[in-house]
């Protein structure tokens, strides 16, 4: 009876649908486009803008290069992955004959293979993977397509086909520290981590020099979540931060926020890292931040991998060479500050600072760097100390 | 150790405890009636980014709270369906259920990764607000923070001061003794799963909307089983589990206290404690009845056809 | 408390009439199938073109197909870690901390004796992460047997303190400024052999293995007849002189150490290192897939299989229909959702 009719419903509606996704061409003209994936058609596109790259897009059919970019977390998180899909986006503003594949949130380690190899097998010719821990599959699978072009972000491996490019923020660090030094009241600086990683002490270090720099009587106390991402956990850590006295924090996580959108609820002051979109979360007690824009060192190296003279370069760029950026002052930031912030930035550009110029003194009163030596990026990507004045362990 | 670092130790623990202590009330109702509902975890983030959605589309955060906890409802029916009406093992159909909440709050809040929103405004203590900043900002809390002590005490009062309490923890004890004093367990069990619910939207909310302002994919982290632990630590009373849910995001609080004093203690090992203390409870307990859980827990109810 | 009494009587038609159990799964399946795919339409994707990315990207092609298999090599191992408890009304619910902590001692094997050959290191690091399995089994067990605390809530505790240890260790001990949450790269020797020039690894044939014996035990053996006898009536069991309590521990321990092999298998096949929180729920999928299949080695085989379809295919999904990756979850939770209801019209078809 009823339960009969039921059955036979979902038997008719079952072969059904197994018929169509049997013959599945010949079922495609139900919906309107069968790809959404569709290639940029030939849109007159070689006349109108005269782009400030060396490549003019050739106006064929079809994508010139399919780009597969994979990054770690969600590509509007306000944070490092926005920046980096920006970035990535950027390369088809500029070369319109590209076509990217984009996927986000895709697993660490060799849960990323797959969704590379997906890539590859839609006709990828250039993988941009940009989390950290993408680089050793990127690498492994460089080996198996030495005809496809592998660039991730911030590691330090390099191959036949696979390299590494990424901004240079020691220098952003170091500014930013000089603002947050002038900026405090209490004295304490909060710095909200996620992993003791060699480059994210570094970041801290150059963050205090700075901040020491204009004011010898700053602490910055470094707290870890041990997640690129865990909001619960980085809203505990700002809470405790701030409740220990810190009047400024900054972070370097994936999405800073959770941790600005905190601070500024308590009415601290917040300096951004990873992308500029950060600024937002706080309207009022924004003090300054830095995020990356590789969106022109990508397009060039997109535009090598078209005109086939790719070659594998160990590639990182500065504040000073656009591949990263500093956004305006919050409104409380008052104009001699604003000035000597730009001033001592000045400075860094001039090279009359180097941020992480001997005599460099830990926090156990070790020298770390001799007096007449710099750190080189090689050991900052290794450092495992925190400079004088850092309360924290390092570990 | 400061006054100030004290009560910053007890304000962050009130903060990150709150929605921990809803979802336990949630979760304690569910299994007094006798349901292991293992997917809290599910139903926090559905609940969380269906709350942070319409946050940050209305912005209003009072509107987002309200959805939160009617999706936290509807999340749970769904297994009272699966474990009352067609009886499904509990254990299952709550991982199932979780799985479910992973993907579907994924669908939901994808638009909404990184979006501002308005969050739950705070609220001053009146006659704090004339001390110096760094400490009235301790105590500034929002309307969900104020209200989950009360809400603790009316969920205890629920179930032992009222004859629909009564009934609940009747049929968590033995479904079919209920049965034949006239009450029907199918119906109570689909109210203790709807009502379980919506505290534990209420708790998703504040993660979301009051506490991290932010939604991001499988933003929970384990907050779901911390709760099932939770209830398993404060004997299924209401009242204990504020204790213990202040305990537990204590244990955080303080942990992090020490990383930033530069104490070097593992944080890891820290963060097992109050699971360790959980079983070494239960092994002090041991068997006795007298503190063992609701007795049918986890049985399904035949019925009676 | 908490019985699995109506899993394992539903075991015995997946044994008795396997094709009619078959057949009904495959409607149940295509039903969760329709769900989504109103879902899916209704949110502006096709559902046709998303089955079709799904199909042809795990079954369409060779490559496709054998990372079916890699995603179902460990559900193999940790379906398996439930459904030998299950056999003697043990709720193995522990599955996630027994992956962890096999995973764990595993990794101390590889990151410390990694220059031994293979031929000796690969069977360490297995017998390693089986006993970091069995420790963990072995305390609920140990708890259960003498009736001081029940096995569901003591796994579940221990379930989520595993993980922290895994990353006590790996923060603690095995942490280089150049990683994030992981530790160094294993030594090649330390890695499982792969087959087929696929990702596919040894694990694989460790799991069917261990399934054939599981169903050859079971069937054919002493300890099969006691684990059913304890299974049916633990009471009649104990009167009639089989060793209850060394049954309970013991097989816990066993359902512990083939949860650790996953782990091991996991850290030393498929990842090369060991990541803090790799396990995205591993555990937990394989406590589902063994309770789906009633616990028996065919049924575990067949449902991880189509499980494994459908989360290896919504990888596909993401690239060019522009979903997030964790929607197959809803999918796969579709799927549970309708096996678990068991729709009318499919049981009553069963009766007649």
């Amino acid at each position: 009876m009823k339960t009969k009719s039921l059955y036979s419903i979902v038997a008719v509606v079952m072969t059904t649908v197994l018929l169509l996704t049997a013959c599945g061409p010949a079922a495609t003209p139900t919906e309107a486009p069968p790809e959404p994936t569709s290639p940029p058609t030939k849109a007159p596109t070689a006349e109108p803008t005269e782009p400030p790259e060396p490549t003019e897009p050739p106006a064929e059919v079809g994508p010139c290069l399919i780009i597969g970019a994979l990054h770690g977390g969600p590509i509007n998180d306000a944070g490092y992955n926005q920046a980096m899909h920006e970035s990535v986006m950027a390369i088809k503003d500029n070369i319109p004959c590209v076509e990217i594949i984009e996927a986000e949130n895709v697993p660490e380690e060799a849960g990323a293979t797959s969704t590379m190899e997906n890539m590859i097998q839609q006709g990828a010719g250039m993988i941009i993977a940009t989390a950290f821990n993408h680089q050793y599959p990127a690498l492994e699978l460089s080996y198996k397509y030495p005809d496809v072009i592998f660039e991730h972000a911030g590691g330090w491996e390099m191959g036949a086909n696979f390299a590494n490019f990424f901004g240079e923020p020691p220098d952003a660090w170091y500014i930013m520290g000089v603002a947050a030094g002038l900026m405090t009241e209490t004295n304490k600086l909060g710095f909200v981590a996620a992993f003791p990683l060699g480059w994210t002490l570094t970041f801290a270090n150059a963050f205090h020099l700075g901040a020491a720099s204009v004011n010898p009587d700053v602490e910055t106390t470094v707290t870890f979540t041990f997640s690129w991402g865990d909001s619960a956990k980085e809203a505990d850590a700002t809470n405790s931060l701030i409740n220990q006295g810190a009047d400024v924090i900054t972070m370097h996580v994936d999405s800073p926020t959770t941790i600005i959108s905190t601070a500024e609820s308590r009415g601290v002051y917040s300096i951004g890292f990873q992308s500029l979109h950060a600024q937002e979360f706080a309207p009022e007690y924004w003090i300054s931040g830095t995020g990356y824009t590789l969106g022109g060192t990508l397009t060039w190296l997109a535009s090598t991998v078209v005109d086939g003279t790719w070659q594998p370069i160990f590639l990182r760029c500065s504040l000073f060479d656009g591949c990263m950026a500093m956004a305006p002052f919050g409104p409380q930031v008052p104009q001699e500050v604003q000035d000597e912030v730009l001033a001592v930035s000045a400075e860094v550009e001039a090279g009359t600072i180097v941020v992480f110029a001997g005599p460099i003194v830990d926090q156990d009163g070790n020298i770390v760097v001799a007096e007449g030596e710099v750190l080189t990026d090689d050991l900052m990507s290794s450092v495992d100390w925190f400079v004088e004045g850092i309360i924290g362990s390092p570990k | 150790m400061t006054l100030l670092s004290i009560l910053g130790v007890l304000s962050s623990a009130i903060f990150s405890g709150t929605s921990l202590l809803y979802t336990t009330l949630g979760e304690i109702i569910d299994q007094r009636s006798g349901i292991v509902n293992l997917g809290l975890e599910g139903v926090m983030l559905v609940s969380a980014s269906a709350g942070f959605a319409v946050t940050a589309i209305s912005g209003n955060p009072y509107l987002g709270m309200l959805v939160s906890v009617i999706a936290g409802g509807l999340m749970n029916l769904i297994l009272g369906f699966l474990v009352v009406s067609r009886r499904a093992n509990q254990l299952a159909s709550g991982l199932a259920l979780m799985f479910f909440g992973f993907g579907l709050s994924a669908w939901i809040g994808r638009p909404y990764v990184g979006a501002k929103i308005r969050g739950l405004p705070r609220l001053p203590l009146p006659g704090l607000s004339n001390l110096p900043v760094l400490y009235s900002s301790l105590f500034k809390f929002d309307l969900l923070i104020y209200l989950v002590i009360p809400v603790a005490i009316l969920v205890w009062w629920l179930l032992f001061r009222t004859r629909w309490g009564l009934g609940l923890r009747a049929v968590g004890e033995n479904a079919d003794t209920a049965f034949a004093s006239g009450r029907n367990p199918l119906l109570i069990r689909y109210q203790a799963l709807f009502a379980g619910g919506l505290l534990a939207g209420l708790g998703a909310a504040h993660l979301s909307i009051a506490y991290t302002m932010n939604w991001t994919e499988y933003m929970t982290a384990g907050r779901g089983f911390i709760a099932v632990a939770l209830v398993i630590f404060s004997k299924w009373n209401p009242i204990r589990a504020i204790v213990g849910a202040l305990l537990f995001s204590g244990a955080v609080a303080f942990q992090l206290l020490l990383q930033s004093s530069g104490i070097q203690i593992s944080p890891f090992l820290l963060d097992t404690i109050p699971y360790i203390l959980t079983i070494l409870v239960l092994i002090i307990w041991g068997g006795t009845r007298k503190h063992a859980a609701p007795a049918s827990l986890g049985r399904v109810y035949q019925g009676t056809e | 408390m908490l019985p699995m009494r109506d899993a394992i009587k539903r075991s015995g038609f997946v044994r008795q009439k396997t094709i009619n159990a078959v057949v009904r799964y495959a409607f149940m399946i295509v039903l969760a199938f329709l769900l989504f795919g109103i879902i899916l339409w209704i949110s502006g994707k096709d559902p046709i073109q998303s089955y079709k990315d799904i199909f042809s990207s795990t079954l369409g092609s060779a490559y496709g197909f054998s990372e079916v298999i890699v995603t179902m090599t460990p559900l193999l191992l940790t379906a398996l870690g439930v459904a030998i408890p299950s056999r003697i009304i043990l709720i193995n619910v522990g599955v996630e901390g027994q992956l962890y902590m096999g995973a764990c001692l595993a990794t101390w094997g590889a990151l410390t004796f990694g220059d031994l050959p293979a031929w000796i290191l690969l069977p360490l690091m297995m017998l390693l992460g089986m006993i970091g399995g069995s420790l963990w089994a072995f305390v609920p067990g140990y708890l259960r047997a003498t009736g001081i605390v029940n096995e569901t809530i003591t796994t579940l505790l221990l379930n989520s303190v595993a993980p922290m240890i895994v990353s006590f260790f790996i923060f603690g001990f095995w942490h280089s400024p150049m990683d994030t949450n992981k530790t160094p790269n294993f030594s090649t020797s330390a890695r499982l052999p792969t087959l087929f020039n696929t990702r596919i690894d040894l694990s694989l044939v460790l799991a069917l293995v261990l399934l054939t014996v599981f169903w050859f035990v079971m069937k054919y053996t002493r300890w099969g007849l006691e684990m059913k006898a304890i299974g049916g009536n633990p009471q009649a069991a104990r009167r009639n002189g089989i060793p209850v309590k060394i049954y309970l521990i013991s097989v816990m321990c066993i359902g512990g150490a083939i949860s650790g092999l996953a782990g091991m298998a996991q850290v030393s096949g498929f990842y090369g290192v060991l990541l803090a929180n790799f396990s995205r729920g591993i555990g937990f999928m394989g406590f589902l897939i063994s309770w789906l299949a009633g616990g028996s080695p065919l049924g575990i085989l067949l449902t991880s299989f189509v499980i494994s379809i459908i989360i290896s295919g919504g990888n596909l999904l993401q690239l060019t229909r522009d979903l997030p990756y964790a929607v197959i979850n809803v999918l796969l939770a579709f799927t549970l959702f309708v096996v678990l209801a068991r729709p009318n019209f499919l049981i009553q078809r069963k009766d007649a």
